[in-house]
């Protein structure tokens, strides 16, 4: 069963039309990563998942919401779908352990206890358990990437996006939240994940999709699209980046 | 003295704007506050006068004295009723009568034609008249033939600006227009002008207070002085004025009245600036505690008006923000003055309600500094990064969450420093309500050196006084803001 349904999804920002029909399904389990040149739609399409971008048109379907209704409670949908942006967006006002214990305990999932047992965990799983009295002002990229990454899993997701996590980071601190996403998804999350490593969509990915221009060119495995594209728009894209 | 009152038709004017914007009737304007009397006994009335008119009326040792202040209380007495004096400031009086926010107004005020429009007059008081004075070292000027190139200072509106400017083409010389008393008398001291024309009896008082000018030419016919009830109401208090003047003539008391104000005046005692310093504390003190009182309170109201229209601007309903910028506009596109004045005397004539002056003020600020906190609040929330809002909601918390968890943390950090400034803004606002007769601490340096004159010292005492309450209350609040906003 789809875990993802998008049919004929469209965005606007003003009269500018940014994503022109997209149409994608995507299993339990599945890892997909978004490939495309910037300006493409690849992060107003991982937006639209959760809505944090409205719909101009079409149907999003995340884990039996239809976000298109307007009474669907979109807090509750998004305790589904994990999200982690390109600026980490951590709150610079708490402590690292602050960050991943307030959606659990504002959402009243857990006690207060239970909050700090489950994101002490968590920081071990991202290997940064030395870390969690720390400000964020206090951790490299890198760390603050990966303490995003137990953030969202805090309230435990089904789904997860990722919103080209390594972009602002220094090369050498790639590697490691490579590692944690590569982590989740041997652990069978479902994942979206929009990136410009080709290296690793290549190595993680079950499914690849390359956007440019608002609109699905071509989709398939690695192996089909890395090896031997059908586009030439895309094999245009992969001789730059490769 | 004549008085034109160009604030009053200002202010007049407002009201006439105001009123059509609200929609309220004329009728409504004209209703009267005050609650007729049949007979003046036993009745309390209130009475309006200016703030310092020496010797009609100013303050010694914090309690309003003068001829104006003598007279209505002996004819009180003599006629059984009592009086509660406000003094406002003479167009401030002028126009709480106007609106029936006072029974009657006594400020040494020259019935005119203009003024019997709008004003029932009781029997003349007082004869005035117009006199000249110079420095007191000033030797060369004796008559109004000495003016030739010269330039003279007289106060707006009044009669001796009429006189003066009468005369000054067949003697050749130039006329300023200044707002008090005690700012022309420092002008001719200072050289700024050689000579006043000024009220007679208002200059033969500051000449016995020592404040080095005399006087060289005999008082010119003038006008006389009045007590008004608005025009058609309290007949039966302008009628016992009148009655209870007229006895105090036949029983010698007028002129005893007159003599201790004019004839022997007690001699100014010359204190150094410490005897002017701790003279003058118990009232500037008085003056400081309603400054504080009115600061506190509206930077409250300001602040939850502030909090409230402030989120109203980051609102996503197009109808909030319209309110809330509607509101900033007006309080911010007005100036305070006009604002005080409004709701002090526009707003009792448009709605039948008599405000008092603390209230009043208090309105004013707090609208006035809302707006700017309004904006304080808008710009802190606005300047954390969109991201913070999209990290929380995206983690399924509701927006109220993520504003109370998320954004105003950081928003308020970045917002107290601005909230410090507009603190000490409406700190020294205050001192504009001086002129609807709030009695803060610039009203009450202004009656200390309306009477004594020493207005350079007694401005340097007032200006310190702001200095270090400012200066503490600054260096608390940065402390504060270090400690909790770390």
């Amino acid at each position: 069963m789809s875990k993802i349904s998008v049919s004929g999804l469209r965005k606007s920002f003003g009269s500018n039309e940014v994503l022109k029909g997209l149409d994608v399904e995507i299993t339990e389990g599945e890892v997909v990563c978004v490939i495309g040149p910037s300006g493409s739609g690849k992060s107003t399409f991982l937006r639209c998942l959760n809505k944090l971008d409205e719909l101009s048109a079409g149907t999003v379907i995340v884990d039996g919401f239809n976000l298109s209704d307007k009474t669907v409670d979109l807090n509750e949908v998004r305790q589904h779908i994990g999200m982690v942006f390109q600026h980490f967006n951590l709150f610079p006002h708490m402590t690292v352990l602050q960050n991943i214990m307030l959606a659990p305990t504002e959402l009243k999932k857990e006690s207060k206890a239970d909050a700090r047992a489950t994101a002490l965990k968590l920081l071990d799983r991202v290997g940064l358990s030395d870390k969690a009295d720390a400000r964020p002002a206090q951790l490299s990229g890198g760390q603050k990437q990966r303490v995003a990454i137990a953030r969202s899993l805090a309230v435990n997701p089904d789904i997860m996006l990722f919103d080209e996590a390594t972009s602002a980071l220094d090369p050498e601190m790639v590697g490691e939240v490579l590692q944690v996403i590569r982590d989740l998804a041997a652990e069978g999350m479902t994942m979206v994940v929009v990136t410009h490593e080709m290296g690793f969509a290549r190595e993680v990915a079950d499914r690849v999709i390359f956007m440019a221009d608002g609109v699905i060119v071509e989709e398939g495995t690695p192996a089909e699209l890395f090896g031997n594209p059908q586009q030439e728009r895309t094999q245009d894209f992969l001789s730059k980046v490769l | 003295m004549f008085r034109a009152g160009k604030l009053s038709v200002a202010v007049m004017a407002l009201l006439a704007l105001g009123g059509g914007f609200l929609g309220v009737s004329a009728a409504a304007a004209s209703q009267p506050l005050a609650q007729p009397h049949a007979a003046v006994t036993g009745e309390n009335y209130v009475i309006g006068t200016d703030t310092t008119f020496a010797p009609f009326e100013y303050r010694e040792d914090g309690e309003l004295t003068g001829i104006d202040m003598d007279l209505i209380r002996d004819i009180a007495a003599n006629q059984g009723f009592t009086v509660e004096i406000k003094s406002l400031g003479f167009d401030a009086a002028l126009q709480a009568l106007q609106s029936n926010q006072v029974d009657g107004v006594i400020a040494g005020m020259s019935i005119t034609d203009e003024r019997e429009l709008i004003f029932d007059f009781s029997d003349p008081y007082f004869d005035s008249g117009v006199q000249m004075a110079v420095a007191e070292d000033n030797t060369e000027i004796t008559g109004y033939a000495d003016l030739v190139g010269e330039t003279v200072v007289a106060k707006r509106g009044s009669e001796g600006e009429t006189f003066a400017n009468s005369i000054k083409d067949e003697y050749g010389f130039t006329v300023k227009a200044l707002a008090d008393s005690a700012t022309m008398y420092d002008d001719v001291k200072a050289g700024n002008s050689v000579a006043v024309f000024d009220d007679y009896p208002v200059l033969a008082y500051g000449i016995n207070q020592n404040n080095g000018l005399k006087s060289v030419t005999e008082k010119e016919q003038g006008s006389s002085y009045g007590f008004a009830v608005n025009k058609g109401q309290n007949p039966e208090l302008l009628a016992a004025f009148n009655t209870g003047l007229a006895e105090l003539k036949d029983n010698g008391e007028y002129q005893t009245i007159l003599d201790t104000y004019l004839e022997q005046p007690a001699p100014a005692m010359a204190s150094g600036f410490f005897g002017l310093l701790s003279d003058s504390m118990p009232a500037l003190m008085k003056g400081l505690g309603l400054t504080l009182l009115a600061t506190g309170l509206s930077i409250l109201i300001a602040l939850v008006l502030g909090v409230l229209f402030g989120f109203f601007k980051v609102s996503e309903s197009r109808v909030l923000r319209g309110i809330a910028s509607v509101y900033v506009s007006i309080f911010r596109g007005t100036p305070l003055l006009v604002q005080a004045f409004f709701f002090y005397f526009g707003l009792p004539q448009l709605t039948g309600q008599s405000i008092d002056v603390l209230t009043a003020g208090v309105l004013t600020l707090s609208l006035n500094a809302g707006a700017y906190m309004t904006e304080i609040v808008r710009g802190g929330i606005q300047s954390v990064d969109p991201g913070q809002t999209e990290a929380g909601r995206s983690l399924g918390l509701g927006y109220v969450t993520t504003m109370r968890r998320v954004v105003l943390p950081q928003a308020v950090k970045i917002m107290t420093p601005s909230f410090i400034n507009q603190f000490v803004m409406t700190l020294k606002d205050t001192s504009l309500l001086a002129v609807i007769g709030f009695a803060e601490l610039t009203y009450q340096g202004q009656q200390i050196y309306a009477a004594n004159f020493r207005t350079g010292e007694t401005l340097l005492i007032v200006a310190a006084l702001y200095f270090i309450v400012i200066n503490l209350l600054t260096m608390l609040s940065n402390k504060l803001d270090k400690r909790f906003n770390k």
